[in-house]
């Protein structure tokens, strides 16, 4: 019902290049998920599906069909804008009957749709009041129910929970989810919340720049990052990674993987002594941060640890230990290495120890 | 020693708002009352003042007829240039609101008449209206008869309209544009993915957005046209006949040239009486509707 193909895709604004030579296919009826720093082009895409901000060159199909010269309300679309784009002359139930008016649908139809999406985001008491009167996250539900209603192919989601709090974040997450499963059709949500990234999406999107820096299932990006940047966007605290000795190219390891002991291990690929420098709790796990006792100027910066023992102390000479399947290479380039024997070989065994 | 100090605090704004509550007073105020009072009186300046009670009010509204002309083409004027001038107003700032060179420059071009003084305006249009003047010869040189324009009793009044919606047509296009340009863009993008089409996205968005500044634009456009005076008197003189004699004009007339000043000051009291039930009305029923904030 709606694959979207980006191909050799440019948007730019005046001589700014936003978005240069992007192939992209999202996937029919996955919930897909783009995340990325901010101002990294993720509502310029989602404005390209959309119609309303139309790519500067390159072709975009939605199901198949080249969309461009599709007006933005044909195309099946429906989206919550990053800024709600609630309409501040309408009420509540205005607002969300609006799209549906103009699709001339019967009153009666209209007003069960209503109902059901208003008990869906918790709107039902509300929908008589302008958006004025209402709070940040009361209209961001107003823009998500505004889309509902109106049984799109494609969902286009811009941070559609940034302004709900905890809970109800967690709850409305929870019902996209099911709404997702019950529609089947195609959502493309941006966050900038990678654990809302991990949890809801079928495939993540990692941009970066204009340019997407990798595109796989969560665990995949989680397990098998392509390169530095995703291997660090994706996880708290985020991958340390630091020069080999080589000088050329990187290692990585996750906080979560390392290992600490008192006395020095003997089963790990990577071990080194370090000293513990400060010390957080986090409830089931510490975090801890570590400063490996080297002179090697590729070492001297910190590294995050999170592990479930609280017991070693500030100050304390330990030992830490990464098993090898938990060490990631990356070359000169930032990018992922996974021919490793030979770097294993040459730079990770005990001997950095000192 | 404390409670001095709290008179003066709370004396202080007052004493800050004095010297433009005298001017107020003595400009405003005084002429106001003074003239509400004058209208019960036959006066002149020379005779005696003598009361005589709603005397002038019969007779400008029955009596006397130009009083009445005077009324009803003020009416029409208003209703002509209000309507015009935020009609037109809206059109231009629609068609100017997209960013072009060639939109600046029509913006600034379509500001300038609004600095140029009246009187110049007038008599330029006096000279472009003569029964010789540019706008026949254009109309000749399509074959189609002249109009008298300024001089026939049927158009002078709609000429001077012409004028008025010439000259402010700038300046109102200029606030609506501001207002159309501060509509959030993504509240249109919204209602294009909304599918509404062009003509309900302005029923529905833009023209409920704009309904303060419309509103605003509204009053002191009712209320400037009711007190137009220096075109009339210059391009026309009220004529031909009193096809074109406006309330202030009448006023004015009846004041400093008939020096019938009961009459002028009666006149210029159901003006005033107009323009604030105008006012109390508009806020009150239209200015519910508008604000939507
Ligand atoms: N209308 C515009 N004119 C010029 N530059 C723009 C315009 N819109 C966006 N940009 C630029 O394009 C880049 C991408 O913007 P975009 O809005 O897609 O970022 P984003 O990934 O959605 O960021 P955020 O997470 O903060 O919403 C930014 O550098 C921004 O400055
Ligand atoms: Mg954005």
């Amino acid at each position: 019902m709606g694959e979207i193909v980006f191909k050799n895709i440019c948007k730019s604004f005046g001589d700014t290049k936003v978005i240069e030579n992007l192939d992209l296919t999202i996937k029919d009826g996955e919930f897909t998920v783009l995340v990325g720093a901010s101002g990294c082009g993720k509502t310029t895409l989602l404005r390209m599906i959309a119609g309303i901000g139309p790519a500067t060159s390159g072709e975009l199909y939605i199901d198949g069909e080249e969309v461009t010269d599709i007006p933005p309300g044909k195309r099946g679309i429906a989206m919550v804008f990053q800024n709600y784009a609630i309409y501040p002359t309408m009420t509540v139930r205005g607002n969300i009957e609006f799209g549906l008016k103009n699709k001339k649908i019967p009153k009666s139809e209209r007003d069960r749709l209503i109902a059901d999406a208003a008990e869906v985001v918790g709107l039902t008491p509300y929908l008589n009041r302008m958006p004025s009167q209402l709070s940040g996250g009361q209209r961001q539900r107003v823009a998500l129910a505004r889309a509902m209603v109106k049984t799109p192919s494609v969902f286009l989601l811009d941070e559609p929970l940034s302004n709900l709090d905890a809970k109800l974040r967690v709850a409305m997450r929870t019902e996209l989810i099911e709404l997702h499963h019950r529609l089947k059709t195609t959502f493309v949500y941006v966050t900038h919340d990678q654990t809302e990234a991990m949890s809801m999406a079928d495939t993540i999107i990692l941009m970066d720049g204009g340019k997407i820096q990798q595109m796989a299932a969560p665990e995949v990006i989680y397990n098998d990052p392509n390169n530095i940047f995703t291997a660090q966007f994706i996880g708290t605290p985020p991958m340390n990674v630091h020069k080999m000795r080589d000088d050329v190219n990187y290692i990585g390891y996750r906080p979560e993987k390392i290992q600490i002991f008192r006395d020095k291990p003997t089963d790990c690929t990577y071990v080194r002594k370090v000293k513990v420098i400060t010390r957080e709790m986090l409830g089931s796990e510490t975090l801890y941060k570590l400063q490996i006792l080297s002179d090697a100027e590729n070492e001297k910066e910190p590294i995050m640890s999170k592990s479930l023992d609280m017991s070693f102390a500030v100050d304390e000479e330990v030992y830490i230990g990464v098993p090898k399947e938990d060490l990631y290479y990356f070359d000169a380039n930032k990018m992922r290495i996974r021919e490793t024997d030979m770097l294993e070989r040459l730079y990770c065994t005990t001997e950095g120890d000192k | 020693m404390k409670k001095k100090v709290n008179i003066l605090r709370k004396l202080f704004p007052y004493v800050m708002v004095i010297p433009t509550m005298i001017l107020l007073a003595v400009f405003v105020f005084y002429p106001l009352v003074n003239m509400v009072y004058l209208s019960f009186f036959d006066y002149n300046l020379i005779k005696e003042k003598t009361f005589c009670g709603l005397d002038n009010y019969y007779r400008i509204f029955f009596i006397q007829t130009d009083f009445r002309d005077a009324f009803l083409n003020t009416l029409i004027y208003m209703a002509g240039t209000t309507f015009f001038l935020l009609f037109l107003g809206l059109v231009f700032a629609l068609w100017l609101q997209r960013d072009s060179k060639f939109n600046a420059i029509a913006q600034r071009l379509m500001f300038f008449p609004n600095i140029c003084a009246g009187l110049a305006i007038s008599l330029i249009f006096q000279w472009l209206m003569d029964d010789e003047g540019l706008f026949n010869m254009v109309l000749g040189f399509f074959d189609i008869a002249p109009l008298r324009w300024l001089n026939d009793s049927t158009t002078s009044l709609l000429s001077v309209m012409i004028v008025a919606i010439w000259k402010g047509i700038g300046y109102y296009a200029l606030i609506l544009l501001s207002s159309v340009k501060s509509i959030p863009t993504e509240l249109i993008e919204a209602a294009d993915l909304d599918d509404a089409g062009k003509i309900r996205t302005f029923f529905k968005i833009t023209l409920p957005m704009l309904s303060p500044q419309l509103f605003f634009l509204l009053i002191t456009l009712t209320i400037n046209s009711f007190k137009v005076f220096d075109s009339v008197r210059l391009m026309t003189g009220g004529g031909p006949g009193n096809s074109s004699d406006v309330l202030v004009y009448w006023i004015y007339r009846y004041s400093m040239e008939y020096n019938k000043y009961g009459l002028a000051c009666a006149g210029g009291t159901v003006l005033l009486v107009i323009l604030l039930i105008l006012t109390v009305v508009y806020f009150r029923v239209i200015g519910k509707k508008v604000h939507y904030q």
